[in-house]
C-alpha cells in the first residue's frame, strides 16, 4: 500500500509540474485584470503616447544615468529623443509609442533596446521568482549603499506596485510600466 | 590547462548533478544515523538539519520543491514544538545564507515553526496504533505547503497594500500546489525512514515506537 502512495505522489508532482507554465498563465492574465486603470499612468508623458504602451526607468538622485541625468528624456519607439519633461522630480528615461506588446519581458527588452543600449537590461532566471532584473542602463542593484539591508529594482505597473515579476506581467494596451529602485 | 568550471551545464543537467549530491549527502546520513549512540537526539537533529539545507539548496532549481517543510513537520510530530522551531530556525536562516537572506528569512523562520507546532499538536492524529500512518502525515504535509507560504506572502505587505493582498496570493497558487505537491511525495517517500532513525534516537521514547504504515 505504501509503495501505491509513494507511486501517486510522483505521478501527481510530475503533473503539477508539467502543468505549472499553463496554470501560472492562467493567474498571471487574471491578476492583470485587477491592475490600475493606465490614464493617469500617462500623466507627464507625451500627449501622443496615450494608449499606447510606454515604459519609465527612474534612477535614484545619488545614482544618476551618465546621460539622462537631468529630468526624465521621453524616447519614442524609434529612439529618436522627443524631449525632456524636468517636472517629473525624477531623473531618467521613458520609451514610449509601442502597440500590442502582451508579454513584459518581450516588451521591456524591445523597448529598452530602443533606446540603443543606454537602458541595457541585466537580470537572472529563478525557478521560483522568474526572472529578476538586477540591472538597468548600467546600474546593478548592489551598487547601491545605504542606511538600510539592500536594494532592488522594483517594477510598478500603471503606477501601483506589480503583483508580479516581468517576466510574468501580461500588458493591456495603454500600459505604463516603470522601474525605480527600492530599499528593504 | 582543462577548466572543470568552464563546463556549462544545462537545467536538467543541473537537476541531475544536484539530485545526485543530495544522495551524497543523504546516504552517509542515513549510515550515520545508524551507528549513533541511542537517545542522542540532538545529533539525529544536527544530521537532518543538514539534510534539509542541502535538499532545499540543491533543488532549488524545481520550483517550490524541496524537503524541509515535511523535515519540520516529522520534527515537531517525533521531537516536540521547542525542537522544531529550533530547527526551522536554524535551516532557514543556514539555507538562506546561499539562496539569500532577507527579511523574508524571518517570515519563513515564523512559517516552518508554525508547521513544526502543527506537527507537535497533530502528533497524535497522526497515529494509527503504536505506528505513524502515511497518508495523514501526506495530507498534512499537502496542507503546509499552502499554509507555509500564505505565511510568507504576509511579508509582501511591507510593499503591497493591504486590498491587493488577494491578487498577490492567487498569483502564487500555482506555486504553493508545487510545494504541496513536492511535500506529499516527501512524506510518502522520507516519512518511513526518518521517522524510523528519529524513533530510534528519541529521548524520550514514547512517541513512536513502530515504523510507519499506511491507513486511511
Amino acid at each position: 500500500m505504501s509503495d501505491k502512495v509513494r507511486s501517486l505522489s510522483l505521478v501527481l508532482l510530475l503533473l503539477v509540474l508539467i502543468s505549472l507554465p499553463f496554470l501560472q498563465d492562467r493567474v498571471n492574465r487574471e491578476a492583470a485584470k485587477f491592475v490600475s486603470d493606465n490614464e493617469s499612468a500617462h500623466d507627464g508623458l507625451p500627449i501622443e503616447w496615450n494608449d499606447k504602451q510606454v515604459i519609465c526607468i527612474f534612477f535614484p538622485f545619488d545614482h544618476p544615468h551618465v546621460e539622462f541625468s537631468s529630468g526624465v528624456t521621453m524616447i519614442g519607439p524609434d529612439g529618436v529623443v522627443i524631449g525632456v519633461n524636468d517636472d517629473l522630480n525624477s531623473s531618467g528615461a521613458c520609451v514610449g509609442g509601442f502597440l500590442g506588446y502582451e508579454d513584459g519581458m518581450e516588451f521591456m527588452m524591445d523597448a529598452t533596446r530602443a533606446a540603443g543600449g543606454k537602458l541595457a537590461v541585466g537580470y537572472k532566471t529563478n525557478p521560483n521568482w522568474g526572472e529578476w532584473v538586477h540591472t538597468i542602463g548600467g546600474l546593478n542593484e548592489n551598487e547601491i549603499q545605504g542606511d538600510f539591508n539592500g536594494a532592488y529594482w522594483s517594477l510598478l505597473h500603471n503606477g501601483g506596485y506589480s503583483m508580479v515579476g516581468i517576466g510574468n506581467l501580461v500588458m493591456s494596451e495603454g500600459d505604463v510600466i516603470s522601474w525605480e529602485i527600492a530599499t528593504w | 590547462m582543462f577548466d572543470a568550471h568552464a563546463a556549462v551545464l544545462t537545467p536538467i543537467e543541473t537537476l541531475i548533478l544536484n539530485v545526485s549530491l543530495l544522495f551524497v549527502v543523504a546516504w552517509p546520513m542515513w549510515v550515520a544515523g545508524k551507528s549513533l549512540r541511542p537517545t542522542n537526539d540532538f545529533a539525529i537533529l544536527a544530521l537532518l538539519a543538514l539534510f534539509a539545507t542541502s535538499g532545499r539548496i540543491l533543488l532549488d532549481p524545481l520550483p517550490n520543491i524541496q524537503p524541509v517543510t515535511v523535515v519540520v513537520l516529522l520534527v515537531g510530530v517525533h521531537y516536540g514544538a521547542s525542537r522544531s522551531i529550533a530547527f526551522a530556525s536554524v535551516v532557514a536562516i543556514s539555507s538562506n545564507l546561499v539562496l539569500g537572506h532577507g527579511l523574508w528569512t524571518l517570515y519563513q523562520v515564523l512559517a516552518w515553526s508554525l508547521v513544526g507546532i502543527i506537527g507537535s499538536s497533530l502528533a497524535e492524529k497522526f497515529r494509527d496504533g503504536d505506528s505513524l500512518s502515511i497518508s495523514r502525515i501526506g495530507l498534512a504535509a499537502f496542507a503546509a505547503g499552502f499554509v507555509f507560504d500564505w505565511v510568507v506572502s504576509i511579508s509582501a505587505l511591507h510593499s503591497i497594500p493591504m486590498e491587493k493582498f488577494p491578487v498577490y496570493i492567487m498569483v502564487g497558487l500555482p506555486f504553493d500546489l508545487a510545494h504541496a505537491a513536492g511535500n506529499l511525495a516527501f512524506a510518502a517517500w522520507l516519512t518511513g525512514p526518518l521517522s524510523e532513525i528519529m524513533t530510534r534516537h528519541s529521548s524520550q521514547r514514547e512517541a513512536v515506537v513502530e515504523p510507519v504504515k499506511v491507513t486511511y
